[in-house]
């Protein structure tokens, strides 16, 4: 049981919380671009409109293996899918995953194609989902805090033994 | 997920070591090089297998098909009206370009026609269309070649088109405007002048886009004389738009056939460039970018008043035939095959998008190559993924 | 049965570049002699050319060397079985506007050109570069049923690779003398040709459209029903 302190639960209080704001604005964001949504996210990543720098997240990790964060954005066809689960599996723990767009939450316009997967909460699991087609930029730095407020809150214990996060 | 057995692990640890010799002896065995199917550069996604002998490609195939989202047998089962909504996330870059070839087809088969001011806001907003998509291919192209400042300046110039597009359509890119017989909506006040202002910041945007690039040696080294096309292979591989611009053939739809829009009254020309490589490319886009600016103009100038929608059936039944219609899209020839049954669905979309028969190019392009113009000549074609796959 | 459609507008000026489509339907039929089985021409607007289907890589030659159309827009497959689910979209509002009688499918019936098969092979090529000088012309053949074979046009078009490609892939007809037929969109184990009418969207079988249940009632509406939508 080779646990460190934080693992185990037996970190002190205000430790876990430096802990857990250090994390919240260091987050690195790996751009899994798919279709129209990429736009969007370039938008609010690369654009200086939306910035999303400013919320201590930084856009170019140079592989999965430096993200915390990946934002699925766009219709994933169950070609893609397979590669996406790659993805997911080379990202360290913990890892964080926004769903962008309709396409990426169920299909979107796409519900009843022969070639696309319906939601891609069906094969990774999903913290944030963004509505729209394609949701504006603001629209993904709110998921993006969301997020940082949900990564400040979370216990870490409990993501290390596998339970379920509660959000409130 | 299986465990992996000694037997595997040995026989592992057999191949790296073959390899390894292989490697020693600096023998060139023919490597097979995977890009894709994700890259950081790309919206998109899009698989290319090339096998290498040293820096040089022998084969490559590019792999479409990772956004293949069925569009043909979509269009099947949705009405005329819901069809426009899908065709919009086509060519997502300039998505209210998507819908006029299709509406137009329609409008044939239905014999039914826009009204002036409607074919005028048709052109205005086409135009609009092509040049938020231009101004990302301009920014991104230097992004492929290793400049990464040219995007930024994209995106920030792209922000005040896609603001006057979605004042007008309300949708920043997906704006589903079009109608069978007119426009969903008129012009909001003041709209007008507002563009005029948008388009004296596009045209800032070309200079400054064509002082940081063309004349920069760099760029010159990279683009010219890499992926040379001659006109007679474009041709038959059925290269379109600017690609095809850029080898010497002088043809635009837009005024070649201009159906359903008043390109033949606007004073503009159409930019060709002889030589064919990649370098002719990006310069015939980034007159195009300047050309559209200065068609917006005159558009705005020139929108007479009057009605915006024909008279038209509330529920939309066309009638039966088949119709061909395509235009000048920001990337190339983009039509629709349609076949009606009279029904309210379409029978059979067949769609021509630009980007298929562009990037089809690929494997002939990509012979003999270097690795580092595969990018370059890709970036160039420009292409879509969404386009390419349907 | 190269006859004009009722055309309501334009028809003076349609009639110079009538004459032309008029004048190259006549060319087709110089050159391929009988295997031009019909044609069409929509005044001022486009042309159809339907060949016999052993003529058919003969008229990709006869259209880029001898006519010079040497642009290759596009090549793809037309299935003229009238689909055996419909819309797949049975909620009340397609009833209303479709009528109940559509229950049984119509008989199978080819577009422009006519045809007597299932399967049709359709392209599109073009003459461009001249400026002023702009003609497309749709090619059409039909495809045996028995066989579903036609010969490949990669030979005269090189881009035809891929639309060929794409055309087996999506209708399952081969083509003979293609370098490689391969799935091109599709995941290697997919199973069935998507674009065939027979073809089901398993989305819409398993849930059906749901059409107006999610909106809210209409301001008139909500009194003659019980209400539910104005209490909730």
């Amino acid at each position: 049981m080779g646990l460190g302190l934080v693992e185990s639960g037996k970190m002190p209080k205000p430790l876990t919380k430096l802990l857990s704001l250090s994390r919240k604005y260091s987050i690195w964001v790996y751009q899994w671009g798919l279709a129209c949504c990429a736009i969007e996210m370039g938008a609010a990543f690369a654009s200086p409109r939306y910035d999303v720098m400013r919320l201590g997240v930084i856009p170019l990790p140079a592989s999965p293996r430096q993200a915390d964060l990946v934002v699925i954005s766009g219709t994933v066809t169950d070609k893609m899918a397979p590669a996406i689960l790659r993805l997911y599996e080379q990202m360290p723990d913990p890892k964080y995953v926004i769903s962008m767009g309709s396409c990426a939450n169920c299909g979107g316009p796409y519900w009843d194609s022969y070639s696309v997967t319906k939601g891609i909460d069906q094969i990774l699991p999903v913290d944030v989902y963004v509505p729209g087609c394609p949701p504006r930029p603001e629209a993904l730095l709110e998921g993006v805090v969301l997020l940082q407020e949900r990564i400040q809150s979370e216990d870490m214990a409990e993501r290390w033994r596998g339970a379920p996060i509660i959000v409130e | 997920m299986t465990a992996i057995t000694d037997r595997q692990k040995l026989q592992y640890i057999a191949a790296q070591a073959a390899d390894a010799r292989v490697n020693v002896e600096l023998e060139t065995e023919g490597m097979t090089l995977n890009i894709g199917p994700q890259h950081p550069a790309t919206h998109g996604t899009l698989r290319i297998v090339a096998r290498l002998d040293g820096e040089q490609v022998i084969a490559a195939e590019p792999i479409p098909g990772y956004m293949h989202r069925g569009y043909e047998k979509l269009t099947e089962v949705r009405t005329y009206a819901q069809v426009t909504a899908l065709v919009n996330r086509i060519d997502w870059l300039g998505s209210f370009a998507n819908e006029v070839p299709f509406i137009l087809a329609a409008e044939q088969l239905m014999g039914v026609e826009a009204p002036p001011r409607a074919q005028w806001i048709r052109t205005l907003l086409f135009e609009m269309a092509r040049i938020s998509n231009l101004i990302l291919f301009l920014g991104d192209m230097a992004v492929q070649l290793g400049a990464v400042t040219p995007a930024f300046f994209a995106f920030r110039d792209r922000e005040y088109v896609l603001d006057q597009i979605e004042r007008v359509t309300g949708g920043r890119f997906h704006p589903n405007f079009d109608r069978i017989g007119g426009l969903k909506d008129d012009l909001p006040q003041g709209w007008l002048a507002d563009t005029k202002a948008t388009m004296d910041k596009v045209r800032s945007f070309c200079d400054e886009i064509e002082e940081l690039l063309m004349g920069a040696e760099i760029f010159q080294a990279r683009t010219r004389g890499v992926g040379v096309i001659p006109p007679d292979v474009a041709q038959q591989y059925g290269l379109s738009g600017a690609n095809a611009r850029a080898s010497g053939i002088d043809w635009d739809l837009r005024r070649d056939q201009p159906n359903g829009m008043v390109y033949p009254e606007l004073d503009w020309k159409v930019w060709t460039h002889p030589d064919g490589d990649s370098f002719a490319r990006f310069w015939v886009r980034l007159q195009e970018t300047r050309e559209a600016a200065s068609i917006v103009e005159q558009c705005c100038d020139g929108v007479p008043g009057g009605p915006i929608m024909a008279k038209v059936p509330r529920i939309i039944k066309v009638p039966a035939g088949e119709a061909y219609v395509s235009t000048e899209n920001p990337l190339g020839e983009m039509g629709y095959y349609v076949v009606s049954k009279g029904d309210l669905t379409p029978f059979r979309v067949k769609i021509r998008s630009a980007s298929f028969n562009n990037v089809s190019i690929a494997p002939w392009i990509l012979r003999g190559v270097y690795v580092p113009d595969i990018i370059t000549i890709l970036a160039s074609l420009y292409f879509i993924l969404g386009d390419i796959d349907r | 049965m190269s006859d004009d459609t009722t055309t309501t507008e334009a028809e003076t000026e349609a009639a110079p570049a009538d004459e032309q489509r008029d004048a190259l339907v006549e060319r087709f039929r110089d050159a391929l002699g009988d295997a031009v089985v019909d044609t069409h021409v929509l005044a001022g607007k486009d042309v159809w050319v339907r060949v016999a289907t052993e003529a058919w890589a003969e008229a990709a030659d006869v259209a880029r060397n001898r006519l010079g159309a040497r642009y290759f827009g596009f090549l793809s497959v037309v299935d003229w079985l009238p689909s055996p689910f419909g819309r797949s979209m049975d909620s009340e509002v397609d009833r209303v506007l479709a009528g109940e009688e559509a229950a049984e499918p119509p008989a199978m019936e080819q577009g422009v050109t006519g045809g007597s098969t299932r399967f049709q092979v359709l392209a599109r090529v073009a003459h461009v570069g001249h400026p002023g000088d702009y003609w497309g012309v749709t090619l059409k053949a039909d495809v045996p049923d028995d066989t579903l074979t036609v010969d490949s046009w990669v030979r005269t078009y090189a881009g035809a690779d891929w639309h060929e490609r794409e055309a087996w892939e999506m209708f399952g007809v081969s083509f003979a003398g293609h370098p490689g037929l391969r799935h091109l969109y599709l995941p290697g184990d997919f199973e069935g040709h998507p674009l065939r009418k027979d073809f089901p969207l398993l989305a819409r079988q398993v849930k059906p459209w749901p059409g107006i249940v999610d909106v809210e009632p209409m301001p008139g509406e909500a009194d003659d029903e019980d209400g539910e939508g104005a209490e909730s």
